[in-house]
């Protein structure tokens, strides 16, 4: 019956039945799917490299990737944020090698060609050498940029000329992001030290779908991890009255109202105590519905692979390194005007809950892992798997933009995300994808 | 009265504040290993107690393990990062993100975790082997506290295919007491700066 033992569609909408609530298990394994992903999906997104507290100065730069593109995000002299392939046009070697630093150009190890902080080409050795080449010209030989654009911080880029706006694809998805992003004034910063990197054995749309609407699991599959610090309380408590599911162009966030849901589980009481004494005026800048959501019991993705959890503050990225492998790259994000004691914290508590060795996130790998290696198996990859989950209706409310339904024990951010996934992955350009009508001009008062 | 055991108050167990950890973390960075040699007996206690530890958590005989920790422990775990050599900024700091950065009490919740026997990921459970290596022990101005030095291979291996190999460096100030060596300082250094692994589901 729920076999699906057919030639593979021609089109992504047919691997995906939001209607159904399915989805075929082909797609966390088909290696042509990947590279379908990596051409219409990562191509196409703004997807995010940086955040600008990690780029302060001219001359600071870290590494990161773009879907598998390798690249540079640098600050230039005149203060601009560039993005560009880490991959020398001469022979195609890597150019920069560290993962972040300070440098007045970039120098590729092969034949020395030196790139400056906008990916240009400046100068190579003996390049009297090019002199007789007819048309030859270091303009044509920089480092491929791509488009920059920012959100509070946030440093997101893409490749895609064609692609609309940062703002445009965020659309009202902003006015929830402000619920981490803009909680005080000075914005907010990366904690110290880099990123917190790891390697999962699965495809890159499991955690991606875990965090864009999952929080059914975390009342089984993190019983252990929460047990420790949640016992006494009760265990991990989830309801869905006072909780919802947001979606914006595939972006999606799963939350409650209860301020401190998910802050609670770092077993901090200092934590706790400070974040009260923040929820009166944060509720002053944001409103009380996403005041609420600030340390809530929640999660997010920004489409299609930019996660982050409120209350821990873990941002990350699941980099995709093939159909079955994904590197997560974790940072810690907390308002520049929080107190240095009060970030401390923040950076152990994210570190002891949602990091390789965190409590909780220690959890999540293995299930990813297995998820993506059972399809192997012929029959099991003909299988659909169930998103059928629908316990709450849409609400349509003034005060609330976005796709918003009832409850958070639910399944249709996910669905919500498939159906964005389907759409990129079958448009021939970017007239095909839709953009939801923007109704939150500027996200923040 | 409810006869249900009373769960833990962990917010009761020791806890080096954070001045504490910062001086921890720079003493630990601070170890060269230059110092004078401990004697061949302390040497000698020491070797066994690491073979006796790695035995311990091989076997997850955690809460024998725990009772080797200081209650002033400092247990850390910095990240690496890939540095042009010319970089002026310290690689390993206690301001950094880290993968431990723990008090004793943050180690009894990780034993809380393992032992709630509702950690489906470690059911069956994995299987370990930890060696410890170039052992070097050194004396310090402190008479019953040694710096020592030494290197880790973990194996693990779960289910099927699920395997996990770690080689790392560690420094520990270890201290005598009546109750035998406790472990008052370790810093962990693993040399991969992406962790190809999906956790650290282990101790170290």
């Amino acid at each position: 019956m729920r076999d699906n033992i057919v030639a593979d569609p021609a089109r992504a909408a047919d691997y995906v039945n939001a209607a159904a609530g399915t989805v075929d298990r082909r797609i966390f394994w088909d290696p042509a799917i990947y590279q379908q992903e990596l051409r219409t999906v990562f191509y196409r997104s703004w997807l995010f490299v940086a955040h600008e507290s990690q780029i302060e100065n001219a001359g600071q730069f870290v590494t990161t990737y773009m879907g598998e593109d390798a690249v540079i995000v640098a600050r230039g002299d005149d203060a601009a944020i560039n993005v560009f392939l880490n991959s020398c046009p001469h022979r195609g070697n890597r150019v920069c090698f560290a993962d972040s630093g300070h440098s007045r150009s970039f120098v590729c190890n092969y034949h020395g060609w030196a790139f400056g902080l906008d990916g240009d080409l400046k100068k190579m050795p003996k390049l009297g050498l090019y002199k007789a080449t007819p048309g030859f010209r270091m303009e044509d030989w920089g480092l491929r940029r791509a488009r920059v654009a920012t959100y509070k911080g946030l440093v997101f880029a893409t490749f895609d000329e064609t692609a609309p706006s940062l703002d445009a694809w965020l659309g009202d998805f902003r006015w929830y992001l402000d619920a981490v992003l803009d909680v005080e004034d000075g914005g907010s910063e990366f904690l110290p030290g880099g990123a917190t990197r790891s390697v999962i054995n699965c495809n890159w749309k499991f955690p991606a779908d875990n965090f864009v609407g999952d929080i059914y699991h975390a009342l089984w599959t993190h019983l252990g991890g929460s047990e420790p610090t949640l016992g006494r309380h009760g265990g991990v408590i989830v309801e869905n009255t006072g909780s919802y599911h947001i979606s914006v162009n595939g972006h999606g966030w799963e939350t409650n109202d209860s301020f401190l849901g998910n802050a609670a589980t770092m077993g901090d009481r200092e934590l706790l105590r400070y974040m009260r004494s923040r929820q009166a005026a944060i509720t002053a800048r944001l409103g009380k519905f996403r005041a609420d959501m600030w340390g809530a019991v929640a999660s997010a993705t920004v489409f299609p692979n930019f996660s982050f959890l409120p209350g821990y503050f873990t941002f990350r990225t699941f980099q995709p390194k093939g159909p079955t492998r994904t590197e997560i790259h974790a940072w810690t994000l907390v308002p520049r005007a929080m107190p240095d004691d009060i970030k401390d914290r923040f950076r152990r508590g994210s570190m002891r809950t949602f990091s390789p060795s965190g409590i909780l996130e220690m959890d999540d790998g293995e299930n990813w892992e297995h998820s993506t290696r059972a399809n192997a198996g012929y029959v099991t990859r003909h299988q659909t798997l169930c998103y059928a989950m629908a316990p709450g209706g849409r609400i349509d409310s003034a005060d609330l933009p976005g796709i918003v339904h009832q409850g958070q024990l639910s399944d249709a951010n996910q669905r919500l995300f498939y159906r964005r996934w389907a759409e990129m992955m079958d448009a021939a350009s970017w007239d095909d994808i839709s953009l939801a009508p923007v109704t939150r001009a500027e996200a923040a008062e | 009265m409810s006869t249900a055991p009373e769960k833990p108050d962990y917010s009761t167990y020791p806890r080096i504040d954070r001045a504490a950890a910062r001086a921890a973390a720079a003493q630990l960075l601070g170890l060269s290993g230059d110092g004078p040699p401990a004697p061949d007996a302390v040497w000698r206690d020491i070797e066994r107690f690491y073979a006796r530890e790695a035995r311990l958590l091989d076997a997850e005989r955690h809460d024998e393990w725990y009772a080797l920790l200081a209650d002033d422990l400092f247990y850390w775990m910095p990240l690496t990062e890939n540095r042009f050599r010319r970089d002026r900024r310290p690689t390993l700091s206690p301001e950094h993100m880290a993968l431990f950065d723990d008090s004793k009490a943050d180690i009894a919740v990780r034993i809380g975790r393992l032992t709630s026997n509702m950690v489906w990921t470690e059911d069956p459970p994995t299987r370990h082997v930890y060696c410890i290596g170039n052992v070097e022990a050194f004396a310090t101005p402190i008479a019953d506290e040694f710096e020592v030095h030494s290197t880790f291979a973990q194996y693990r291996n779960r289910s099927d295919h699920d395997e996990a190999v770690l080689f790392g460096r560690r420094r520990d100030i270890l201290r005598r007491s009546d109750r035998g060596y406790l472990i008052a300082r370790r810093m962990i250094v693993l040399p991969q700066a992406v962790l190809l692994t999906k956790n650290l589901t282990a101790f170290f």
